[in-house]
């Protein structure tokens, strides 16, 4: 009664109608009435459901509004992630379906409270929920909820693969793999135009050259153009073309005669200081190779009109040649392409040089740099190095060095080059297979398909030189 | 969400672009402004998500500053991203937020050494549209300890002091009013930043050394000399 007293003054008051002390009898006795009665107990219902209906509202907004996380998708990636009601408290959902997410490439699985599936589409997307929830009746229409999912595009889709410009004065062609047979070896090699510069249809910029040389000899060069300089695409091919003529010029055919002596008195012993000479006649030859495709470049700048900045590359190079005691390695390198010697047995592997990385990226060294010359580094940049035999003489610029090896401290760990070889013969994401044999008719190209390998990040020019 | 990262990237060969935002949520930025911020963030990660290199590279993060700094986004790569949400409220800490991102750059952003390969040199964003209410001076000499690619400071709206930000950075860009479409671009224009030195990392292993090598900012982006 009290209660009912209560809502009816608290109503009456709503309206400005106030029950004064004299009439207070009167208005109890009006309650009392059995159709005011009827009309409360109505009213009170109707209160209370407008409360229910309330609350029903408010949970569908909250619900709607509630942030759902759901971590991101890759299209063509494998992806499962949970959807879980009971986790954002939806516990009070009578009824729901989930739509959008088929088209998506996605499904939902009630058992596992997770969705699943292989995103067939990207962008800044969103799948519905439709939901009752508790307290509504059946008849109801369902409330829908928006859940936004971001699927990024497939990384591999987003690289263009445009044609560079063959007009250009210094085009060169954005791949070539060749087998060839060098001196009594076979040499095998790759130079491939990076994705970033397939990306923008700009040029390759590293290079290679190979030749069977009089007397013996023979030369492997690579050379690494730098990304940041406009011609170095053309650096790079001077440089490679630059070293072998040297070798082929007769002056230094005629002096490189004198190393089969000095090496011929280091075998037996017969000289003092032979190890000196030999050390000696390496920094004298390739040295002057190494100045003279310096001054190539220079004048070539000049003429062009052009920095020798401009032509900025990097520069590794080889000589080998068999003798009764052994081979006979001789080499010299500026800037981040290694040059290894694997054993016979592949047990132990021989740096011919130590590689310029500096501090932060892109601290390194090039051929086109005076101050290299003059600097007091200058001298350990030659190897020489006389081995009885060796299964492989590999070479590279950074495009395949910085994805396979990574850090320098792995160029001397042999595990990683028998890794990186049992990479070529198949252990890789793609199962591309280079079988390293002589006989091998297709390995040209399947040493063009290893190539292609993916590396998240490493997308630039790669040439791979294998001499086995 | 650590896990997810994982499989996105391979850590061992792969050298991160870090990328701080420092964003202004004082309460002067109610409304519009913040909205736009909000907005802009979101369009810039859509639109780096179509870049190759950026997609593999860029790692953000984002440090908002009222009565206090927070960051609101550890550095997360691009694929996993996800903007949260932001409110205007309270003073202007740059101070502290300079100080939050010195510390965030020593513990997220990784050394080079013989065993691997570290992170590029981090760019930092500062948009602010009003006068630091901290000490900044102890913030930035802690930030100045920090190496940066580079550092842009973004004064939104003429309440904004661009001498001071110039203590900051060399790098000072200014918008006229901080309205939805100058934020727009100044979002825009960042997003390109962070495209073109991603590119320059990827391609040429160069890092972007100053303002000079970014794409030229659009005319609603006045360069502070």
């Amino acid at each position: 009664m009290a209660e009912a007293k209560q809502l009816v003054t608290d109503l009456f008051k709503s309206y400005g109608i106030i029950i004064p002390a004299h009439r207070m009898q009167l208005f109890d006795r009006f309650l009392l009435e059995e159709h005011n009665l009827a009309i409360l107990h109505q009213l009170r219902k109707n209160q209370e459901q407008l409360m229910a209906n309330w609350k029903i509202e408010d949970r569908i907004a909250e619900i709607v509004q509630q942030p759902i996380r759901i971590p991101n998708a890759t299209v063509g990636k494998p992806y499962t992630a949970p959807f879980d009601f009971e986790q954002y408290g939806w516990n009070d959902l009578i009824a729901f379906r989930i739509e959008g997410l088929e088209a998506l490439g996605l499904a939902y699985s009630a058992e596992n409270n997770q969705l699943t599936g292989v995103p067939t589409q990207s962008g800044d997307l969103k799948f519905l929920v439709y939901f009752k929830v508790e307290g509504q009746p059946e008849e109801a229409p369902f409330h829908q909820k928006d859940i936004p999912l971001i699927i990024n595009p497939d990384p591999k889709g987003l690289w263009k693969n445009l044609e560079s410009d063959k007009n250009d004065p210094y085009w060169k062609e954005d791949e070539v793999t060749l087998f060839s047979p060098l001196g009594d070896r076979h040499l095998l090699v790759s130079s491939k135009r990076g994705r970033s510069h397939a990306n923008v249809g700009s040029f390759r910029e590293d290079d290679f050259a190979y030749k069977e040389l009089p007397n013996g000899w023979n030369v492997v060069v690579v050379s690494d153009g730098a990304g940041s300089a406009k011609l170095s695409r053309k650096g790079s091919a001077l440089a490679c073309a630059g070293v072998v003529n040297y070798f082929l010029d007769p002056a230094s055919v005629e002096s490189m005669i004198e190393f089969d002596n000095l090496l011929q008195q280091h075998a037996s012993q017969t000289g003092d200081d032979t190890q000196k000479n030999l050390n000696r006649f390496v920094y004298n030859n390739l040295g002057k190779a190494a100045f003279q495709v310096h001054k190539q470049l220079e004048s070539f700048a000049k003429a062009q009109e052009v920095t020798l900045k401009d032509l900025s590359s990097t520069l590794i190079f080889t000589l080998f040649k068999k003798y009764d005691v052994g081979y006979a390695l001789l080499s010299f390198g500026v800037g981040d392409c290694p040059i290894a010697v694997l054993s016979k047995d592949v047990t132990e592997v021989t740096l011919m040089n130590w590689i310029d990385v500096g501090e932060f990226g892109g601290g390194t060294r090039f051929i086109t740099m005076p101050e290299i010359f003059q600097n007091e580094k200058f001298a350990t940049r030659f190897g020489f190095k006389l081995i009885d035999d060796f299964s492989y003489l590999i070479m590279m610029s950074d495009g395949i060095y910085d994805p396979k090896f990574v850090v320098e401290a792995n160029l001397p760990n042999i595990a990683k080059w028998q890794e990186f070889l049992a990479d070529l013969q198949g252990q890789n994401e793609d199962k591309a297979t280079v079988e390293l044999s002589t006989t091998n008719p297709d390995i040209e190209a399947q040493l063009s398909r290893w190539m292609d390998f993916w590396s998240s990040g490493n997308h630039d020019d790669r040439t791979l030189a294998i001499v086995f | 969400m650590a896990e997810f990262i994982k499989n996105l990237s391979t850590p061992e060969t792969m050298r991160r672009l870090p990328v701080y935002l420092l964003l202004d949520t004082s309460g002067s930025m109610t409304g519009e402004p913040i909205e736009a911020v909000k907005n802009g963030v979101q369009v810039m990660i859509s639109s780096l998500r179509q870049n190759p290199q950026a997609i593999e590279t860029a790692f953000i993060s984002i440090i908002t500053f009222d009565s206090e700094a927070k960051q609101v986004v550890p550095l997360t790569d691009l694929a996993s991203f996800q903007m949260v949400d932001i409110k205007a409220t309270g003073t202007t800490s740059l101070g502290e937020a300079l100080k939050l991102v010195s510390t965030c750059i020593d513990n997220e952003v990784t050394k080079t050494t013989a065993e691997q390969k570290g992170d590029w040199k981090p760019l930092v964003f500062i948009m602010t549209d009003g006068i630091p209410t901290d000490d900044w001076q102890i913030g930035l000499e802690e930030f100045r300890k920090r190496k940066t690619a580079f550092t842009v400071a973004c004064a939104a709206g003429s309440a904004a002091d661009s001498a001071l930000l110039k203590q900051i950075t060399e790098n000072v860009v200014s918008l006229d009013t901080a309205d939805s479409q100058s934020i727009a671009k100044f979002f825009t224009w960042v997003s390109a930043s962070i495209g073109v030195s991603s590119t320059k990392v990827e391609d040429g292993g160069q890092e972007v050394t100053g303002i000079g090598e970014l794409p030229p900012p659009p005319a609603e982006l006045n360069i502070v000399t």
